[in-house]
């Protein structure tokens, strides 16, 4: 059984967001929820500014704190290390939302699902389609695009990717091309000190 | 409101920054409150006897925590589901000590009022250690709920939980104080104990705010962000102001005043300073828990450069 995980090489994104929107368009979340999201930031003073990007998803933590805390049993992890939400056992108390040190949690607000991206309740044939997935008031999340992984696919935002900055692949695998760039390029994760253990590594050298 | 180091305060989940708990607000501030506070006046009651008190600390627990928690929840119909994992959830913990609570509590205060003799001996020991420790846990758990998890740092301390239950003491002892003086049967024996009590607790739960304070200000940048949000951001006029000024030191000035003066209506006023400031804290813990920023190590000259 693999191991999913993912890198990120930070020194290919460009910060297009392609994944942001590659995610929308797979998952067809509504309003305001961003599996995937690219955080931006400017550093250093001119002349010596510059824009970084850190793309950002569920680092589906071996660890998980939204699974250890959920009182329901709804937030499990799969045998290959997928964090998933079973949306008919939630009760939307959120308290995955507050454990996710890396705010990877999205609540459903009661009436998003049905006013739509219009706001008025017209929904288009995309979204009555995609929404059809989703339960108001529960939780959802990033799945790595489970569905399309267990085909023998790689998630949408790896795909879509331009410059190849995302690579996805089975972290158990020692021969493979995650373990070998995360153990030649000093792979890291984010926030180590919460002790979640991420299958996340981004790389920046 | 400008944060230290050039770190800024997130606005949405796209900028870089801390970022604010978004998730609990006033009615799961509510809910913490009503159960502190409601179990602890159960609690004191139950010491010194008050059939009213428990009555009332029951009822508040009953509706105004159970309340609170179900109209906070995205599906309420499903709530019974919370108590499923105990043996890893804070929350199905509570669940469990609330619905045990709301058991033996209520066949405690039937045989109370009742005066039913049904139930003697050993089957009134135990439902009466029942009430008692599951009203003891509701006193306390939410503060385990808050620190269970590191994503909080300024939550994920021990010393949360002992503050919940510092707090919800004082709560309870100031509650059954005020239902005694109103009902104008108050013990006296009991009264005095008790406005001991609230002096003590006011003392240590200003001792307690102090220590979690400086704890939290040597732990790490975004607990000590937090700090400063309390003490001179945005809720420093809360924090000082209701918690500390009102909540504690207004309370204790105006016990010990009411010690000398026994007039009625100052309980009044003491339990209205002591309950806004229990709320506030609950409030403002809730409202100022930060999240740290996400950000390549070499962006975060504090935190070390590590493998994981």
């Amino acid at each position: 059984m693999p191991r999913w995980g993912m890198v990120i090489d930070l020194k290919r994104c460009v910060g297009c967001n392609a994944c942001t929107i590659a995610c929308k368009q797979e998952h067809g979340t509504p309003p305001d929820i961003h599996f995937a999201r690219v955080v931006t930031r400017e550093v250093g003073t001119y002349p010596h500014a510059k824009r970084t990007f850190l793309p950002l998803l569920c680092n589906h933590c071996e660890d998980a704190p939204c699974e250890r805390v959920c009182p329901t049993g709804a937030t499990y992890i799969r045998p290959d290390g997928i964090v998933m939400v079973d949306a008919d056992k939630c009760i939307g108390c959120r308290a995955c939302a507050v454990a996710c040190p890396y705010l990877n949690r999205h609540f459903i607000e009661p009436g998003l699902l049905q006013a739509g991206y219009g706001g008025n309740g017209d929904l288009t044939p995309f979204e009555s389609l995609k929404f059809a997935a989703f339960q108001e008031g529960t939780m959802t999340k990033c799945t790595f695009c489970a569905h399309r992984v267990d085909q023998g696919l790689e998630p949408a935002c790896v795909v879509t990717c331009p410059t190849e900055a995302r690579i996805f692949g089975d972290l158990d695998d020692p021969d493979g091309r995650l373990s070998r760039l995360i153990e030649e390029r000093k792979g890291w994760t984010l926030l180590p000190e919460c002790g979640t253990k991420p299958c996340v590594y981004y790389l920046d050298e | 409101m400008q944060a230290h180091a050039s770190i800024p305060i997130a606005e949405h989940r796209f900028q870089f920054g801390y970022y604010r708990q978004v998730w609990w607000g006033w009615l799961i501030g509510s809910a913490f409150f009503f159960g502190e506070v409601g179990a602890g006046l159960f609690l004191v009651s139950l010491w010194t006897g008050d059939l009213v008190g428990m009555t009332l600390g029951y009822a508040i627990v009953m509706v105004g925590k159970n309340g609170a928690h179900l109209l906070y929840l995205g599906r309420p119909a499903r709530f019974w589901r919370a108590a499923r994992r105990p043996d890893r959830s804070w929350i199905a913990r509570g669940i469990w000590a609330t619905g045990i609570f709301g058991a033996s509590g209520f066949l405690w205060l039937l045989s109370q009022w009742g005066d039913y003799r049904l139930w003697t001996g050993g089957p009134a020991t135990i439902i009466f250690w029942m009430a008692a420790l599951s009203a003891l846990f509701i006193m306390f758990y939410d503060g385990f709920v808050m620190s269970a998890s590191p994503s909080i740092p300024f939550w994920h301390i021990g010393l949360l939980p002992l503050l919940c239950l510092t707090y919800a003491a004082l709560g309870g002892v100031t509650l059954s104080l005020t239902v005694g003086e109103l009902l104008g049967r108050a013990d006296a024996t009991h009264q005095s104990a008790l406005m001991w009590g609230e002096s003590l607790l006011l003392v240590i739960n200003l001792l307690l705010l102090a220590v979690y304070l400086w704890l939290m200000w040597h732990r790490n940048e975004t607990a000590r962000e937090t700090v400063r949000l309390l003490l001179q951001g945005r809720y420093a006029r809360f924090f000082v102001g209701l918690v500390v000024l009102v909540g504690l030191i207004a309370t204790l000035l105006l016990s010990l005043a009411h010690t000398q003066l026994a007039v009625r209506w100052l309980m009044i006023v003491i339990a209205a300073c002591e309950l806004t400031g229990d709320f506030t804290l609950l409030m403002v813990l809730l409202k100022s828990g930060l999240y740290a920023p996400q950000a390549a190590p070499v962006f975060l000259p504090s935190r070390n450069r590590r493998r994981s």
